[in-house]
């Protein structure tokens, strides 16, 4: 994900006046986070992660608020959270699937859920649907091999898929 | 001689001792109950080089890819000088088909921190953290709780029973990852425990002596910190009873397989899985006996026997043994997580092929050339050829960019482009006439041509 270029420093920031670092995780990261490791900086991963917990993805602001709190360059942190897939800069549904579509997935019929999640869906893989309830992942291996072809529906692993469980997994969702 | 016991699978459930159904995790009392935890009361009261030589003359080499002897990178740490020396645990578990050390950690957290906290004591380290891959959220709060119980029981923290190293009480600290693999590379683990992007360093220096916020640092796969409690229980020779042993003729100082060793079997078999067999087992073994054979109407064609990096066995390696030798053997890059994944005849090793180099593409991380627009370009040949649109060139091409990619050729920094290599050389020349097959279409062209 290295190579993905970010828009020039002209860009507009959406601002809000409520803080998406709240007291809360603020309070957490002083007192339990910041003395297991040397630097404050390598709060970063586990601080990103706090906030999109809370807000299922980190706006601009949340960087910044991020970065400020950890001492940093607001970049220092936006080039960390560019980097790993799993941070999201734009919104996303409020399920997150995550199809994987590495070798033993391929082998076992990864290729019929996509085309379920797709049409069921009516969105392709790295897109949003309209509602804003599911955004779809085709991702590399997620460790769950033995019961593939397999998906993450946020943070729920399901084994041993096929288009018509699939589509009951759905259907089971709000 | 199938094993008789299993060593690290001895609480876990599993065929032919168990059945994976019954499988659930074990907490501190279950642990203890089971004889847990006297390995480490045995450590706590030796002298840390003695451990050290244990595990030194048990041979135990890592489990998480490279085979390095565990005893050898412990002794590379400089002498204590009173700052933080630190060890990170790797379940990063992001090789394509890789899905042993999530075992561990959901149904044997302790057997692990057993292992990490003896590993501190003998390498005197005093903090560590388990860097586990973003998606095991399961797995995560399962060895978070774990971790939580190992405090409440003395086993870290303030009054642990481990006593201070460099004057500090002995810290165990979870850490999530993100979604990179190349985080599992142990110094782009490093890098992103720092709070940083996951580019791997360039070496030396070893992060023996630099490593973790510039200290020295232990890296170890999950399965290596679990075998380190029964090999100190039960001594090295005990230990190097089991497995492959050395190669016939060879001198002592070649690195050997000795012990068990994690197999996870997927694909089209009857009973995938994690199981747990001498180094050595065949591979028709571990498909047969323990995953009970093919699916109906599938038979075996080929197999990624160690994860994607490690390249291929081919239709005849079928019984190839799965030990620190494979590579050597059966001309591929080594024996990796020892994970197999079975490869049916009616899917097209084009498409394996396309499927490895799409991973290395999206995975690399981009600072150096070869990799970078080396995969990009594997990949889009791969697709090409596999559209029908290739060419006999692009399988000349295909070869000759793969194996430029590589620290083993020397253009790159880190491994990664080394499985890109491997991957795609090995498939493409064990199965050419697959892809002569698929470009053929270029020789009808040129005939017409010619005509
Ligand atoms: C691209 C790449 C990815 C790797 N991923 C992992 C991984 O997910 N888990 C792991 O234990 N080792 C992985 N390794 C190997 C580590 O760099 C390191 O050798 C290992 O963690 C050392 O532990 P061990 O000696 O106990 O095997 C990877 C190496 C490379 C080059
Ligand atoms: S070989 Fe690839 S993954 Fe490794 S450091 Fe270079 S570009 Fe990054
Ligand atoms: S290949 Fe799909 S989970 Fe590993």
């Amino acid at each position: 994900m290295a190579w993905i270029t970010k828009n020039s420093a002209t860009m507009q920031i959406d601002r809000r006046d409520e803080p998406y670092l709240t007291a809360e995780i603020k309070a957490d990261f002083e007192q339990r986070m910041f003395p297991r490791y040397p630097t404050k900086q390598a709060c970063t991963i586990p601080l990103l992660h706090a906030i999109q917990d809370l807000h299922n993805w980190l706006p601009y602001q949340a960087i910044e608020e991020a970065a400020e709190f950890l001492e940093l360059p607001a970049s220092t942190v936006l080039d960390t959270a560019t980097f790993y897939e799993e941070f999201f800069l734009e919104p996303r549904g409020r399920y997150t699937i995550w199809v994987c579509q590495s070798v033993s997935c391929e082998i076992m019929g990864h290729n019929k859920l996509v085309e379920k999640l797709s049409e069921k869906l009516g969105i392709g893989p790295h897109e949003t649907t309209d509602d804003g309830r599911f955004t779809l992942m085709n991702v590399e291996c997620i460790g769950a091999c033995g019961g593939a072809p397999c998906a993450l529906v946020n943070h729920k692993l399901h084994e041993n898929l096929t288009a018509d469980n699939v589509e009951q997994i759905l259907d089971g969702l709000e | 001689m199938p094993l008789e016991q299993p060593i690290l699978l001895t609480n876990i459930p599993t065929p032919p001792w168990g059945d994976f159904a019954d499988r659930k995790t074990l907490s501190y009392a279950d642990y203890t109950k089971a004889g847990g935890y006297a390995a480490l009361e045995q450590a706590v009261g030796m002298a840390p080089k003695d451990i050290l030589e244990v595990v030194k003359a048990a041979e135990l080499r890592g489990r998480g890819g490279a085979g390095f002897p565990a005893g050898m990178k412990w002794s590379f740490l400089p002498p204590q000088d009173g700052g933080q020396r630190f060890l990170a645990i790797n379940c990063d578990e992001s090789e394509p088909a890789t899905f042993k050390d999530q075992v561990l950690t959901e149904f044997d957290p302790h057997i692990v921190i057993e292992g990490i906290a003896i590993c501190m004591i003998a390498c005197q380290l005093d903090t560590a953290y388990y860097y586990i891959r973003g998606e095991y959220h399961h797995h995560r709060e399962i060895f978070e709780n774990a971790i939580r119980e190992a405090y409440d029981n003395g086993v870290f923290g303030e009054g642990s029973r481990i006593g201070k190293v460099n004057d500090r009480w002995p810290n165990l600290y979870l850490q999530r990852g993100a979604g990179a693999y190349i985080c599992g590379e142990e110094t782009a683990l490093l890098e992103s425990l720092e709070g940083k992007r996951g580019w791997p360093r360039i070496k030396p220096p070893f992060p023996a002596v630099a490593g973790a916020f510039g200290r020295p640092t232990i890296i170890n796969n999950v399965e290596t910190l679990a075998t380190v409690p029964p090999v100190l229980t039960h001594g090295a020779d005990w230990f190097k009873s089991f497995g492959k042993g050395r190669p016939e003729g060879a001198p002592p100082n070649v690195p050997a397989s000795f012990g068990t060793k994690l197999f996870g079997v997927s694909g089209p078999v009857k009973r995938p899985g994690v199981y747990e067999e001498h180094l050595g087992v065949t591979l028709k073994t571990l498909v047969e006996d323990y995953g009970q054979g093919m699916l109906p109407g599938k038979n075996y064609k080929a197999a990624f026997h160690g994860g994607i990096s490690m390249g291929i066995l081919d239709t005849d390696e079928y019984e190839a043994e799965m030990d620190f030798d494979i590579g050597k053997k059966y001309n591929n890059l080594g024996l990796g997580t020892a994970c197999p994944t079975i490869i049916p005849h009616d899917v097209s090793m084009v498409a394996m092929a396309r499927n490895c180099a799409r991973f290395y593409s999206h995975e690399s991380c981009g600072q150096c050339t070869p990799c970078r627009e080396g995969g990009n370009w594997l990949y889009k040949i791969l697709t090409r050829i596999e559209q029908g649109d290739g060419t006999m060139k692009d399988l000349d091409m295909l070869l000759e960019i793969a194996s430029s990619m590589g620290s083993m050729p020397g253009t790159t920094i880190c491994g990664l482009a080394d499985g890109a290599n491997w991957a795609v050389r090995t498939i493409v020349n064990k199965f050419w006439s697959e892809f002569e097959d698929a470009v053929s279409k270029e020789r009808f062209v040129s005939i017409s041509a010619v005509g």
